[in-house]
């Protein structure tokens, strides 16, 4: 393959990762308001989950049957968080800074409970697709191309539900307006739960594509979490498409800073293009002024 | 016949501080009008009425229920629809997408097409903005759109928070008419409002809201001129009026 087609491969493949992990946040961020550190360790979960469910040595299920099923109790396990950690503070003034001190601990100590649930041993999960394709002279990962070609199909749902549902419309009004929202009749609590369960779901899938080409270990949400930070800030978090073009554009960045510059440098370069975009626009590159979905 | 909405001394407040004393009124068969000087309580008694904010005393009735307690969404759904003061609304949402929202209710779905096609005949003028984000609106179409929001709610009972407040002459004219034609499609009312023809054109029993207790109060088919509301107003002449 060509040095371009490999730097595109590698853009795309970063990019879909980055853009799984970074929406949930940027969901979370416009629904309620909070940033959720546990976005990082419900990854984790989601691919510990899906070993659970997976692999011949613990359940042994089918992979259509574990990996809907390990989405599912991430998404339980996200709406009970937000019940724990975030719901009790809502109408504080400074439930975001609660919120940064509670969901913080709990990424902690759920972190900790992986590692103790499932010890210290690198694990890994099936990939999607077992083979590889030969494209061009070179042979890629199928597992790849399907993280690919899935990613922008799920975050097009997602978009399609936030813009053309009622309920997607009334997450999108929750962030806007919430005492205009209770007098149409909603129960915003528990559409913050929604909004905490979707943006669960998506990073378990983030941990499930991850636990398919590397070994899991119960520090591999850190990473990615702080991947989504700098895509969201990067982005703008007032809506779910300036992450997603953000996610695809650092992704591009990276591969492209890899192969010229060289690993070593690339994140610090990454950081001075951060705050130079931050200084000419703070709102982020594609964020309007107002805070709003979609 | 019982009264669609009654209130018995109702006390409430922000915090511990109190701003509503002891409230009653109902709704009878008439249209209520609530008028008094500024930060004397209306707009924290519609929002005590419609379960926004909770009440620390009394009692609220509404369509035969004990709704004291509920939260907001419940009491919507029994038809009580409250356009609260000077609304943003949802300001990036589209006026299409805004109205959708509006028949949230469950009560309110299977009438959803009949309600728009109401909304729309009474201010034709939205069709003209549909796919605008309501923010940015003029105040009188965002006004326009914060009561159709209501009327897609199926309402028994409309509550208007001052609907005409910074609106020119000829809007509130043409506003007028149309909460007019919504009340005689069947729906009660409750208006707070500062203007006092606009009040009396809409309303047939009203009550002076002042220090967070009904100061007066004229009753249908008593004589309800400007004159008469101006002297309540100022607290002079109160006369055979309590
Ligand atoms: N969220 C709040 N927190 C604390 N106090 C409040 C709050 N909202 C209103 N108040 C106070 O409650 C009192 C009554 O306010 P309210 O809005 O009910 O008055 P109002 O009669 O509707 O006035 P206006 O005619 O100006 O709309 C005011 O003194 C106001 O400062
Ligand atoms: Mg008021």
């Amino acid at each position: 393959m060509t040095v371009l087609g490999q730097i595109l491969l590698s853009a795309l493949f970063q990019g879909s990762l980055y853009a799984m992990m970074a929406v949930g946040l940027a969901l979370v961020w416009t629904t309620i308001g909070v940033f959720n550190f546990c976005h990082g360790v419900l990854m984790t979960l989601g691919a510990y989950l899906a070993w659970q469910f997976v692999d011949p040595e613990a359940l042994g299920l089918p992979m259509f049957v574990a990996l809907p099923l390990a989405l599912l109790v991430v998404a339980a396990i996200g709406f009970a968080l937000q019940a724990l950690l975030i719901r009790p503070f809502i109408g504080r003034g400074d439930v975001v800074l609660v919120a940064v001190i509670t969901t913080l601990a709990a990424s902690s100590i759920l972190k900790n409970g992986t590692l103790l649930v499932w010890g210290p041993r690198p694990k890994s999960i099936p990939p999607l697709a077992p083979d590889t394709i030969a494209l061009g002279a070179s042979n890629v990962s199928a597992h790849q191309l399907a993280i690919i070609a899935i990613t922008p199909v799920v975050l097009g749902l997602v978009w399609l539900f936030l813009n053309r549902t009622r309920v997607g419309l009334a997450l999108r009004a929750v962030a806007q307006n919430e005492d205009a929202c209770q007098l149409v009749g909603m129960n915003v609590t528990a559409l913050y739960a929604l909004a905490f369960g979707l943006a669960a779901a998506l990073a378990a899938l983030a941990g499930i594509f991850f636990g398919g080409f590397k070994f899991m270990s119960p520090d591999m949400g850190t990473e990615p979490l702080t991947k989504a930070l700098v895509v969201v800030i990067f982005g703008g978090i007032a809506n779910i498409t300036g992450p997603i073009l953000a996610a695809y554009i650092i992704g591009l960045f990276e591969a492209v800073s890899i192969y010229y510059v060289g690993f070593y440098w690339t994140p610090a370069l990454l950081f001075a293009v951060l705050i130079v975009v931050l200084m000419v626009r703070p709102e982020g590159l594609f964020a309007r002024s107002s805070r709003g979905l979609a | 016949m019982s009264d669609l909405l009654e209130v018995e001394a109702l006390e409430s407040g922000y915090g511990r501080i109190g701003i509503l004393h002891g409230i009653s009124l109902a709704t009878g068969g008439h249209n209520v009008g609530l008028f008094g000087p500024n930060g004397h309580g209306k707009t924290t008694l519609l929002r005590t009425i419609s379960g926004v904010i909770r009440a620390t005393r009394g009692k609220i009735r509404f369509a035969g229920e004990d709704v004291t307690a509920w939260p907001a969404r419940r009491i919507v759904e029994l038809g009580l629809l409250h356009v609260p003061q000077g609304s943003r609304l949802f300001p990036d949402l589209t006026i299409r997408e805004t109205l959708r929202l509006g028949a949230w209710p469950r009560r309110a779905r299977p009438r959803e097409a009949r309600n728009l096609e109401r909304a729309v005949a009474i201010f034709p003028r939205l069709k003209e903005r549909w796919n605008q984000p309501v923010k940015t609106l003029s105040g009188g179409e965002r006004q326009m759109v914060a009561i159709s929001v209501a009327l897609m709610g199926d309402p028994k009972l409309l509550i208007l928070d001052e609907p005409t407040l910074g609106l020119a002459p000829r809007l509130k004219d043409e506003l007028c008419a149309a909460i007019r034609q919504v009340s005689d499609e069947g729906v009660r009312l409750v208006v707070v409002e500062q203007d006092v023809e606009f009040l009396l054109d809409l309303a047939d029993h009203l009550y002076l809201v002042n220090h967070g207790e009904i100061a007066a109060e004229i009753r249908p088919g008593e004589s309800m001129n400007h004159q008469a509301i101006m002297e309540m107003y100022f607290g002079r002449e109160l006369g055979p009026l309590t």
